[in-house]
């Protein structure tokens, strides 16, 4: 995804590496309203307004926190559908107010997951009719693990029937097509929830600059009761969808990598693989940069993170996606049924979780509705799990590798 | 006379390759030239099918004192229970490697060994009789682990265990344990005896699947995961970064946790090096044929003898240790992981060093934990 429009860019960075001052910052020659503010890129993710921090993302560290306990609850054989909806909703069937969640602060949220659930400006503003379609997609997951997971607790899966199977010594449950539910949830929200909030909503210009925030932003006029401008706000609920996570170190994200279970775990993973080592730093290098250039009123730089953290946030569910499309290929291959199922199921979620990449090109989706649609009916058709065999598992992980700058061999492993 | 065989063996190959085979070595033609079909037959007939035959003369034991118990519940039939079950539990270390063929099929070694046990759901499945111990999620309330907790954890003294084992639930359950070890290991042997040993032997080649190639990584899978891992490195917090005394093998016995390992890791020495497992005699080996390797290769360092030569300082760093783990961990936790040390040490030289010399790709892989 290296095109004209960074090469474009970078050759502006050289200008303005000619430009700069002796002592070594870097000035921007074109804004209009103050040509001389000097940018400061600190080193953690540090941004203060007269002494007092203008970072805020509590309702993102809130949405991770009830994602958490939802997807928890949904692998206790105790929890009811209608726990688990409330979990999803933050509100009675009826809309009424509910207190699903252990840790109390979350019950006292107006926010919830499910509002936030293919919800983006970009992607689903003017397309409710998918929206809705999503958001019911992950209920109907939710709901099938209790009516057709939970019945079948103290029986062996077998083909065309939901049961346990063993993975190793661990105990998995799967649907009649051996889809792990709560694996195929907790994955797809790492799309529908944290990629689609940041990259489409938070990270766009439709967002960043709607109304009167750039005016506000070049001007200091600070959001109604806030330390921060709007513009500063949205991008770092973009920060918090990936670094926020409760308990994380928010100042420097990558000492606590790996923290939740969401997009923040995998991105841990991805880092984790050799071919793709330094993709943690360079996201996080390109938040704090971004967020520096808002403070230096450089739009031109910050649309450039933003592209940087599109691409690589994308990449991150890509390979996560062709990688345990592999895994479970190679598990089938030993007749490994548990871990292949379990592989597949996380497979899943990742595969649901490629509507929501963006390119940065075209500022488009990375791949259509139907192309992900066509990928979960392949993964899901006749008697699934059981029936896959490695040449559609192959044939998903060209299809969706060949989006990236990254091999399958690189991905899969 | 059979390192004679060998040794002429080998002379022939040199003189049949000539020049080709001279300098930095041509590998995987050599490796193929050992006769990975002998040491199949070594390893199924003295080693494999006479340590499963011993395990089962020894679950016929265990068999029997749990009979003896119930008909007359004492502290002396007791004590006999306790020594068979330990006894047993010695046996099923020897044959714990071979998780192949049938074994791997039905996942003995979750059936059988799986710990720490789970002292809620064995509790909860004796009192409620309702239990079904094909599901996995029985793995923990089954096997040894669950015999080790009945016969001396579910109560602190000899007089309340016989009370609850006696009772018609407690002995409906300990029966239904003993009962089923006996029967999934007969089901093991019995396929081995029945067409699985010649298959494994005939299969000898040298692909992904073949026995030598699977074997190997059985045995490997092994010893890095449940001699290495379980038996060592997870109590001693290796991996957490926190000591986990109550994860040790043998937990409420106490006292055989050391004995147990000690039992597996000699299994595993010995099928290394291949010592019948009756008679002692040596057979064809992988230390043999790393020997071949690095004789016609003319390499530096012979593998075989390093690989043993690390074992033997994981044989003195196990030397100082007490016999029950758990008490180790609590009172000098270096001294495990010392042990841990020297037994990941050989992880490297059999798993990077081996693999490549004999050319088998590893088949398993670290599974991501979630």
């Amino acid at each position: 995804m290296v095109n004209i429009k960074q090469l474009f860019l970078f050759s502006i960075s050289i200008a303005f590496f000619a430009s700069c001052s002796d002592d070594g910052t870097i000035v921007d020659p074109v804004d209009p309203i103050d040509p001389v503010v000097e940018l400061v890129n600190p080193v953690s993710y540090d941004f203060t307004r007269n002494g007092a921090s203008t970072i805020s993302f509590s309702g993102q560290t809130e949405r991770i926190g009830m994602a958490t306990e939802m997807v928890n609850a949904l692998s206790n054989f105790q929890s009811t559908e209608e726990q688990l909806l409330e979990m999803y909703a933050n509100q009675t069937a009826s809309g009424g107010d509910a207190n699903p969640y252990t840790d109390s602060d979350l019950n006292a949220s107006s926010k919830s997951v499910k509002s936030k659930v293919a919800a983006s400006k970009d992607f689903f503003s003017s397309n409710t009719v998918e929206s809705a379609e999503i958001k019911a997609a992950l209920e109907t997951l939710i709901i099938a693990q209790v009516s057709e997971v939970f019945p079948n607790q103290n029986e062996l899966a077998a083909e065309g029937a939901a049961g346990q199977i063993a993975d190793g010594s661990s105990v998995r449950y799967v649907s009649a097509g051996g889809l792990e539910y709560n694996q195929a949830v907790s994955k797809s929200l790492i799309g529908a929830l944290m990629v689609d909030q940041m990259l489409n909503n938070y990270l766009s210009p439709s967002v960043l600059d709607e109304g009167t925030n750039v005016e506000d932003n070049n001007n200091g006029v600070v959001a109604e009761g806030q330390v921060y401008t709007n513009m500063e706000h949205k991008w770092d609920e973009a920060f918090g969808y990936i670094f926020g996570a409760p308990g994380a170190d928010y100042a420097d994200p990558l000492n606590t990598l790996g923290g939740d279970s969401f997009l923040n775990k995998y991105l841990s993973r991805v880092e984790g693989d050799d071919d793709f080592a330094g993709i943690a730093s360079e996201i996080f290098e390109a938040l704090k940069l971004g967020r520096a250039a808002i403070v230096a009123l450089d739009y031109d730089l910050r649309d450039e993170q933003a592209d940087i953290i599109t691409d690589r946030v994308s990449e991150v569910v890509g390979v996560r996606a062709v990688y345990y499309l592999q895994q479970g290929k190679n598990a089938l291959a030993r007749n490994d049924f548990g871990a292949a199922f379990h592989d597949l199921s996380e497979g899943y979620g990742f595969v649901f979780s490629l509507r929501f990449l963006r390119d940065s090109n075209t500022d488009q989706a990375l791949f259509s509705k139907s192309e992900v649609d066509g990928f979960i009916n392949q993964l899901t058709q006749g008697s699934g799990f059981w029936g896959i065999d490695a040449a559609t598992l192959d044939q998903l992980s060209n299809d969706i590798a060949a989006k990236f700058d990254f091999s399958v061999e690189q991905a899969g492993s | 006379m059979k390192k004679l065989y060998f040794l002429l063996g080998f002379i022939f190959f040199a003189v049949a390759c000539g020049d080709d085979n001279t300098g930095t070595g041509n590998m995987p033609e050599t490796t193929e030239s050992f006769d990975r079909g002998e040491m199949l037959v070594f390893w199924a007939d003295d080693i494999i099918l006479p340590a499963y035959s011993n395990y089962i003369a020894d679950l016929d034991v265990l068999q029997e004192s749990t009979d003896a118990f119930y008909a007359n519940p004492s502290l002396s039939t007791l004590n006999g229970f306790r020594d068979a079950y330990i006894l047993a539990y010695q046996s099923w270390q020897q044959v714990s490697i071979f998780e192949i063929g049938k074994a791997e099929e039905i996942g003995l070694r979750n059936f059988t060994n799986i710990y720490p046990a789970n002292e809620e759901l064995i509790i909860s499945n004796l009192e409620s009789q309702n239990f079904n111990l094909i599901l996995p999620s029985n793995f923990a309330a089954q096997g040894f682990p669950a015999l080790d907790y009945l016969l001396y954890g579910i109560e602190d003294n000899e007089d309340a265990i016989i009370q609850v084992l006696s009772s018609a639930n407690g002995m409906n359950y300990t029966e239904a344990l003993v009962n089923r070890l006996r029967n999934l290991a007969g089901e093991v042997l019995d396929d081995w005896n029945q067409g699985y040993r010649d298959e494994f032997v005939s299969n000898d080649g040298s692909s992904a699947t073949a026995s030598t190639d699977k074997l190997v990584n059985d045995f490997l899978f092994y010893y890095e995961r449940f001699l290495r891992a379980a038996k060592v490195g997870i109590p001693a917090g290796v991996f957490s970064g926190n000591i986990e005394p109550d994860r040790v093998e043998g937990l409420y016995s106490g006292n055989y946790s050391k004995q147990l390992f000690q039992a597996g890791f000699s299994a595993a020495q010995d099928f290394f090096n291949g010592i019948s497992f009756n008679s002692g005699r040596q057979g064809t080996s992988l230390k043999q044929y790393l020997e071949f390797i690095h004789i016609s290769n003319d390499t530096e360092v012979d593998l075989g003898v390093r690989i043993n030569d690390q074992w033997q300082s994981a044989e003195s760093a196990l030397s100082g240790i007490n016999a029950n783990f758990r008490d180790q961990v609590n009172i000098d936790n270096s001294e495990m992981l010392r042990l841990y040390d020297e037994l990941q040490k050989a992880v490297v030289l059999l798993k990077v060093d081996m693999l490549q010399s004999l050319n088998i790709q590893v088949d398993f892989v670290d599974a991501d934990g979630d």
